[in-house]
C-alpha cells in the first residue's frame, strides 16, 4: 500500500526533519508512529499524503509513485485517503454536518446520499446529536472526533491520523482507539501517530519509532 | 454526469448564498457594473439611431442642375443628350418647372397661393446621380456642368454628407475605444470582488484541497459568481438604457414633428441585447478566472 525508499526531507529553513527513511506498509496493516515531539511524525504523514514533497527518495502510495504523478491527479489520490490533521483543520463557519459533508461534496455525491453517509459517520463518532452545532461550540475531544468523522465519511482505503488522541483524557483516547481498531478490522489500512502508551502497548498494530528523523528498530 | 450536475448545482447554490449574505455590497457592485456597461450600450443606441437618421436623409450624392430662365426646349433637349452620353453620370432625371411647382404647392398646401402667382418662379432642373461618389470626382463634375450653356446653378450637397459620415465614423471609433476601456474596467471590478471573497474563504480552499478538491472544483463557485454578477450587471445596464430611451422619446418625437417627419428612438435590438448580456457574462467570468488563478497560485506557494 505504502512504500518509502531512502526518503529524506529537509525544510526550506535547512532543518532535516526526516533522514533516509525506508519503510513498507502493507494493505490492511495498522501502524503506530511514535517518537518525541519534533521527531518527524507529522512530516512523514504529510509526505504520504503528498502535502509535502521529499527532498530525496521515492514514495509509493497505491502503486503510484508520488513524485511522478501529475499535479492534477493528486486530488483523486487524496480522495482515497482519510486525513486526520494534528491541528484539526475544521471549518468554523460551517456546522458539524457541513464539515462532514465537505469531502462527499467534493467527490460529487448527491445531496441525498451524502447526508445519509454523513449521518452514519457522525453516529459512529457519537456526534449525531450535535450535527447542527458549530465547531466552536464543541469541546477539544468533540472537535477531534468530528475530524475523524470527516476523515472516514468517504470510506477511504487508507486512513492517516496525526495524533488523533493528542489532547484527550484517557477515557476518550481509549474510545477513539477502539474506533480505529474497528476501521482496521473492516479492512482499512491505518497509520496513526501517537503518544498514547496504552494504545501502543495493546499490541494491536506494528510500531514504527522515529527519533530525530530516523527510524529506530 | 450526475456528479457533474451535482457539482454545478452546489456551485450555483453557494454563489447565490454568497450574494445574499452581503446584499448591500452585492447590489452596490452590480450597479457599478451596470452603470459602467450602460455607457457603451447607450452610445451604441445613439450611434444606431444617428445612422438611421442619416440614411433617411435625401440621397446626398445627388447633384441638382438648374437652368436659367431663357433656356428653350431645344437647349434642354441638347443638354439632355450631352448628359446621357457622359460616362461619369449614372442617372439623370429631368424635372420641368411646371411639375416642380405643382409638387411644391401640394407638399406645402399652398395651391391657392401658387395659382395666384403671375409667373412660375421655379427653373427647369435636372437631378443627376454621379457614377463616382468621391469628393474629387464630384467637384470635377460640378465645375464641368457649370460651364454648359444655360446652366444657372449646380448644387451638390456632398460636403455636408461627408462631414456627417466623418462624424458618425468618429462616433464608432469612440465607441470602440470606450467599450474596450470599460471592458477592462469591468473585468477589474469582478476580479476585485472575487479576490475579496477568496480572502474570506481561505480556510475553506485550503481544507478542500487537502481532502481532494481539484482546482476546477475550487474555481467553479467563483467563476459562477463572476459570471452571474456580470449577467446581472448587464441586465441593469440594459434597464438603464431602456429607461433612458423611454425618457427621451417624447422630446425626440416633439423635435421630429417640428421637422415635419416622424421618428422614434429605437431601443437596443434583440441581437444587441443578447450581445450585451453575453459579453457582460463573459467578462465577469474572465475577471473571476484571473482572480482565482492568481489567488490559488499564491495559496499554493505557502
Ligand atoms: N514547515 C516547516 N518548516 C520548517 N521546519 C519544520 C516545518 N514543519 C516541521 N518542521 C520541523 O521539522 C521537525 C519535525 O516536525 P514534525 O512536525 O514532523 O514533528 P512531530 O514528530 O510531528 O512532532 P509533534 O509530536 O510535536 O507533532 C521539527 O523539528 C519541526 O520544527
Ligand atoms: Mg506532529
Amino acid at each position: 500500500m505504502i512504500g518509502l525508499e531512502k526518503v529524506s526531507k529537509r525544510y526550506p529553513n535547512g532543518h532535516d526533519a526526516l533522514k533516509d527513511i525506508t519503510l513498507e506498509i502493507e494493505t490492511g496493516e495498522m501502524v503506530f508512529l511514535t517518537g518525541h515531539s519534533g521527531a518527524g511524525k507529522s512530516t512523514l504523514i504529510k509526505l504520504i499524503a503528498a502535502i509535502e514533497r521529499p527532498t530525496s527518495g521515492t514514495i509509493y502510495v497505491n502503486n503510484h509513485q508520488l513524485g511522478k504523478m501529475r499535479r492534477a491527479a493528486i486530488p483523486y489520490l487524496r480522495r482515497n485517503m482519510g486525513l486526520v490533521f494534528q491541528d484539526h483543520k475544521l471549518l468554523f463557519d460551517r456546522s458539524v454536518m457541513q464539515n462532514v459533508l465537505l469531502p462527499l461534496e467534493i467527490a460529487g455525491f448527491t445531496h441525498h446520499d451524502a447526508h445519509a453517509r454523513a449521518r452514519a459517520a457522525l453516529d459512529k463518532v457519537g456526534l449525531l446529536a450535535r450535527e447542527k452545532a458549530y465547531p466552536i461550540a464543541l469541546s477539544g475531544g468533540e472537535q477531534q472526533r468530528l475530524c475523524i468523522a470527516r476523515a472516514v465519511v468517504s470510506r477511504p482505503a487508507l486512513l492517516l491520523a496525526d495524533e488523533p488522541t493528542g489532547n484527550l483524557d484517557n477515557e476518550y483516547a481509549t474510545d477513539i482507539m477502539l474506533m480505529f481498531k474497528a476501521f482496521h478490522q473492516a479492512g482499512t489500512t491505518i497509520v496513526i501517530s501517537t503518544h498514547d502508551q496504552a494504545a501502543i502497548k495493546s499490541g494491536a498494530g506494528r510500531i514504527v519509532h522515529l527519533d530525530h528523523g530516523k527510524i529506530i528498530s | 454526469m450526475k456528479t457533474w450536475l451535482t457539482h454545478h448545482l452546489q456551485a450555483l447554490r453557494a454563489t447565490l448564498t454568497q450574494m445574499l449574505a452581503t446584499p448591500f455590497s452585492s447590489l452596490f457592485t452590480l450597479f457599478a457594473i451596470g452603470i459602467t456597461l450602460s455607457l457603451p450600450a447607450g452610445m451604441a443606441v445613439m450611434l444606431d439611431n444617428a445612422t438611421q437618421v442619416a440614411s433617411n436623409l435625401p440621397n446626398p450624392n445627388e447633384i441638382s442642375i438648374y437652368m436659367d430662365d431663357n433656356a428653350t426646349p431645344a437647349d434642354i433637349k441638347k443638354l439632355q443628350t450631352t448628359l446621357s452620353t457622359r460616362t461619369d453620370i449614372a442617372h439623370t432625371q429631368f424635372v420641368d418647372k411646371q411639375t416642380a411647382l405643382t409638387q411644391i404647392s401640394q407638399q406645402l398646401g399652398l395651391t391657392r397661393l401658387v395659382n395666384e402667382l403671375p409667373k412660375n418662379p421655379l427653373p427647369d432642373a435636372w437631378i443627376i446621380t454621379p457614377a463616382d461618389t468621391d469628393a474629387q470626382h464630384i467637384t470635377q463634375l460640378v465645375s464641368t456642368l457649370q460651364k454648359f450653356p444655360h446652366v444657372a446653378l449646380v448644387q451638390a450637397d456632398y460636403k455636408w454628407s461627408q462631414r456627417l459620415d466623418a462624424i458618425l465614423q468618429l462616433g464608432h471609433d469612440l465607441f470602440t475605444l470606450l467599450a474596450g476601456i470599460l471592458a477592462v474596467a469591468l473585468a477589474a471590478i469582478t476580479s476585485n470582488t472575487i479576490r475579496l471573497q477568496i480572502s474570506t474563504r481561505h480556510a475553506e480552499i485550503e481544507v478542500s484541497r487537502l481532502i481532494g478538491a481539484t482546482d476546477r472544483y475550487i474555481r467553479r463557485p467563483f467563476l459562477y459568481f463572476g459570471a452571474l454578477q456580470g449577467l446581472l450587471g448587464g441586465m441593469i445596464a440594459w434597464g438603464v438604457v431602456f429607461v433612458s430611451t423611454q425618457l427621451l422619446t417624447p422630446q425626440v418625437q416633439h423635435l421630429a414633428t417640428l421637422y415635419a417627419t416622424t421618428f422614434s428612438i429605437q431601443p437596443l435590438s434583440l441581437m444587441q441585447s443578447a450581445a450585451l448580456l453575453l459579453i457582460s457574462t463573459a467578462l465577469g467570468w474572465i475577471g473571476a478566472y484571473f482572480a482565482v488563478s492568481r489567488s490559488l497560485a499564491r495559496i499554493e506557494k505557502r
